[in-house]
């Protein structure tokens, strides 16, 4: 895979150039955001943006039709908000990363990250339609995957800590399967506590037991 | 907003031509849409547990908080 590092002053002119110096297409390519950069004031403190663009090898149809619907479902939504491809596979999901970013993006997670949940099943949803394959792809918005993931580990310790201190099981907010699995592992080698699901649907919610 | 639920709707139903979305303004200024679908195809537009429905109103929330009011969603 062709890949190159480029900086500029914003995200989006670095991107340009490595497109062109790729030769290459927004669809065909991953984009990792090493930086934002900074405009700093008046020049001083400022800092370029940097990116490493790479082009996938041969795209897929859920690549194509994902991306598709992706824009079309923000465009209706009037967001302001540039959707990249950060990842064409991931190893963790099994399917590529998208990446939201711009003025808007904040709007897309919405409370508790409940939008950006509601567009990622709704965008599976439909590539499993029109490509009829299973579509595992992911979405996330300037990082907040990642630092949900963070926070999630955070409470996950604390809590077994208080558990360790009082003897007593604790039992988490309901919760996601993907965030509840984030929970278990954070706390798979603390032999202190395990981990177990209990409840139903909606409901399901990780409970940290002494053990 | 109209366009958003048409392109979802379409983009899952059996049936996309009989895909109808209209919409009534309250007195406040909130909006109700109403999505009418192909009868076999109701069951694809509410989803498992609801499921699709429920994405499909928080998407539509953003819109709104865009644009400064309510709106809900009816599926018939």
């Amino acid at each position: 895979m062709k890949s190159i590092e480029m900086t500029a002053k914003t995200v989006e002119e670095a991107i340009e150039i490595a497109l062109k110096e790729l030769d290459a297409d927004r669809v065909e390519v991953e984009i990792d955001v090493i930086s934002r950069g900074k405009p700093g004031i008046l020049g001083i403190g400022s800092e370029l943006a940097s990116v490493r663009v790479t082009k996938v090898d041969g795209t897929s149809n859920v690549l194509d039709s994902a991306n598709d619907v992706i824009k079309n479902l923000v465009s209706h939504m009037d967001v302001d908000v540039v959707v990249n491809l950060k990842e064409a596979d991931n190893e963790e999901t099994g399917g590529p990363v998208f990446e939201i970013e711009g003025d808007d993006s904040g709007l897309l997670i919405g409370r508790k990250g409940e939008t950006l949940r509601s567009l990622q099943f709704l965008t599976r949803f439909i590539v499993g339609r029109q490509t009829g394959e299973r579509a595992n792809l992911s979405l996330d918005v300037e990082g907040y995957d990642e630092r949900r993931k963070q926070s999630l580990a955070n409470l996950a310790n604390r809590v077994a800590q208080r558990v360790v201190k009082t003897g007593r099981s604790i039992e988490l907010e309901p919760m996601s399967a993907r965030e509840r699995r984030l929970v278990h592992v954070a706390l798979a080698e603390n032999s202190e506590v395990y981990t177990e699901s209990s409840g139903e649907g909606r409901d399901r919610r990780v409970v940290v037991i002494p053990s | 907003m109209k366009e958003l639920i048409e392109y979802i709707a379409k983009a899952i139903v059996s049936y996309p031509d009989d895909v109808v979305v209209s919409s009534s303004e309250k007195d406040d200024g909130d909006i109700t849409y109403i999505l009418q679908v192909h009868p076999d195809d109701k069951g694809r537009v509410i989803g498992r547990q609801g499921r699709v429905a429920q994405s499909i109103r928080s998407l539509l929330r953003v819109a709104a908080v865009k644009n400064g009011f309510h709106v809900s969603l009816e599926i018939e």
